[in-house]
């Protein structure tokens, strides 16, 4: 798997480097962004869900082609109260969505109900997967030993010393908690919860934007990559979800593979305008991020949108 | 909820700290190339917001721009551009030591005090009008083991004991304690301070109501010229915590503040909190606290007691560790590279 996605990684830089930004606006045509549009709509939502913001990153990781101040997009300790796999079946059910792309087996939600029948939806200006076959075994890294696991007697053990280095505060004014793992409130109504800071940056292969993830379990502990996979919808969890370097930030993360954004983009459009509602660039990252819900369906980050998504035609 | 005429203890719900990946990444990197052996404490920013979803507090966050920038040579604080309202810098110190036992070693009740005596001193110096972050002083103990990639750390915020704690007049969502006109203008007020640039990072505020119900957010500074216009006057906070029945530990130290500026005996307080974003007054909290021996207080010579060592996530009072060889070791990127 490695060499493999090390030689798309490769191909994909010098591709990259090579290609002038877009500068002629595809967004209805193609469901893709270009640089300005991408900026356009992350200013937008930033105004619009202020738990977002715009973050620099590591000096060393900055794109000259994104501004210093706007690299990605980021929220931060957001709630994911539940398991995705706990609540796969009463999401089946939901009515108002459709699995699109069927045939293709990409499995694809679309969250406006039932697209356009189009066979031929192949956008052949869209860089193809094929060269990149992500396969179920593949995608995952055996990650049992991140943080840890393994390399467990590599870690002194704690508790010889805790004892010794138990700090003692008495103080009634103190509230008394525990951490413990729960997933309802326990007697203190406190809840423990899983929290992600969820991130948005541009692929300037795919022209379109991507989302990683980073996890933090009950105890604000950074989460294994691998237990973030069980806040994915198992449908793209071993398929469209891969663990790869953050292009901004350090360290591994988990992210959504931006290769079938734009065709699934271009659809939501479809739909959209087949209703008589002319979306805005400006918008992108509301009907991006509601498609995004699918694929992380209990992650509660804010993509509220109570205005219009476009102009309406008619 | 607290009904009134029963008195109880206010206590504090507990800060929370979250270190995210980046950090270790960039203390790794300035212990290897910058610091070596040098033991020096460093000054560190930590950031917060108030609480934004109302089923998870907020917690203290380290990120790499906590620390200085590896490349500067000259300065060593770290360059924190203000203004983002998602990103509310608080002062600390990061005490970083070369061999496990020395972390062990540490004394951290005198550590503890020594960040509290700052807390003390802004206070009688009043330092906190004009930058009212130094109430949340944070320090942070560490121990990077830079060979087996593992980071063995503790976090505490100190805060100042009222001794005797102060107690609960009465404490309920805000929603409950405004009328509607007042709610409406308070909220259109705080939106109003959280968009502007200039104070969306400012954790302590003042809340004026004037006679006909419209409300103002103002700087700990201008309490008194309030209280001369009449104004009805709460202390308003950040608050991170999420609870219904609880402030946030941030109000501690503003309570000693109040205590030892103005020495009141009632203090009405405002834990402000949002929802996605939005000032939310029902889950924003107004409470009125009694301040026994208010007076007495106000004279105390010595720095008052101070606690705040944070709980690990075993639920003691320890340190925590975290292991990122996966992620850091070169031998590993290697092989998984190959």
């Amino acid at each position: 798997m490695v060499l493999k996605q090390k030689i798309h990684d490769a191909f994909k830089g010098t591709v990259e480097r090579i290609t002038s930004p877009r500068t002629v606006s595809a967004f209805k045509e193609k469901g893709v962004l270009s640089i300005n549009e991408f900026i356009l709509a992350g200013d937008n939502l930033v105004s619009k869900c202020p738990t977002w913001s715009w973050e620099s990153g590591e000096p060393s990781k900055r794109k000259s082609y994104l501004p210093q101040d706007k690299q990605f997009l980021i929220t931060r300790n957001v709630p994911c109260l539940r398991r995705a796999a706990s609540i796969e079946e009463e999401y089946e059910a939901a009515g108002g969505e459709v699995l699109l792309d069927n045939e293709d087996n990409d499995g694809w939600l679309a969250t406006h109900g039932k697209p356009k029948e189009n066979k031929n939806d192949e956008d052949e200006n869209l860089p193809s997967m094929e060269s990149l076959e992500i396969s179920k075994n593949n995608t995952i890294q055996s990650i049992s030993s991140y943080f840890g696991g393994e390399e467990e007697e590599d870690i002194p053990d704690m508790a010889e010393f805790e004892d010794t280095d138990n700090v003692i505060e008495n103080d009634p004014a103190t509230l008394q908690t525990t951490y413990l793992m729960a997933q309802e409130p326990d007697d203190d109504n406190i809840l423990r919860t899983r929290t992600y800071d969820v991130s948005i940056t541009y692929d300037k292969y795919y022209q379109t934007p991507r989302v990683w993830l980073t996890g933090y379990d009950e105890s604000r502990m950074l989460l294994q990559p691998e237990l973030v996979l069980e806040d994915v919808s198992q449908d793209h969890a071993r398929k469209t979800v891969t663990i790869e370097d953050h292009p901004h930030l350090p360290g591994k993360h988990a992210s959504v593979h931006p290769c079938r954004h734009g065709a699934v983009m271009k659809k939501i459009i479809d739909v959209l305008m087949s209703r008589g509602v002319e979306p805005e660039v400006d918008k992108y990252l509301f009907l991006f991020l509601k498609f995004m819900a699918s694929v992380i369906p209990t992650i509660e980050y804010d993509y509220t949108m109570d205005f219009d998504l476009g102009s309406s035609s008619s | 909820m607290v009904e009134e005429g029963k008195e109880s203890i206010l206590q504090f719900a507990p800060f929370q700290s979250a270190v995210d990946e980046g950090f270790w990444h960039r203390l790794s990197s300035l212990k290897l190339n910058k610091l070596g052996i040098d033991e020096s404490p460093i000054p560190i920013t930590g950031f917060f917001a108030p609480c934004s979803h109302n089923q998870v507090s907020n917690h203290l966050t380290l990120l790499a721009e906590s620390l200085p920038p590896e490349s500067s040579e000259q300065s060593f604080m770290p360059a924190i551009s203000h203004g983002n309202r998602n990103r509310c810098p608080v002062p600390g110190i990061l005490y970083n030591t070369n061999t496990l036992e020395g972390f062990q070693a540490l004394d951290k009740q005198d550590l503890l005090r020594a960040e509290a005596r700052k807390i003390w001193d802004d206070i009688l110096s009043g330092k906190v009008e004009e930058d009212s972050s130094v109430l949340l002083r944070f320090l942070v103990i560490s121990f990077a083991d830079l060979k087996k990639w593992s980071f063995h750390y503790w976090f505490a915020f100190p805060a100042l004991v009222l001794d005797p704690p102060a107690t609960v007049v009465n404490l309920k969502p805000a929603a409950q304690w405004f009328n509607t006109e007042e709610a409406e203008s308070i909220t259109a007020a705080c939106n109003d301070w959280r968009n502007m640039c200039s104070t969306t990072d400012v954790p302590f505020f003042l809340v004026s109501l004037s006679s006909g119900s419209v409300a103002a957010i103002r700087h700990l500074a201008e309490f008194e010229a309030l209280q001369r216009d009449g104004h009805k006057v709460l202390f308003g906070f950040y608050d991170p915590c999420n609870l219904p029945n609880n402030p946030g530990w941030p109000l501690r130290n503003l309570l000693w503040f109040i205590c030892r500026r103005w020495s009141l005996h009632k203090v009405q307080f405002f834990c402000y909190r949002e929802n996605r974003g939005f000032a939310d007054l029902e889950v924003s909290l107004v409470g009125e606290v009694s301040m026994p021996n208010s007076q007495e207080l106000r004279n105390l010579q010595n720095m008052p007691n101070a606690v705040g060592w944070e709980i690990n996530n075993r639920g003691r009072k320890a340190s925590r560790c975290i292991s990122l060889a996966k992620t850091m070791d070169p031998t590993r990127l290697a092989i998984e590279a190959a």
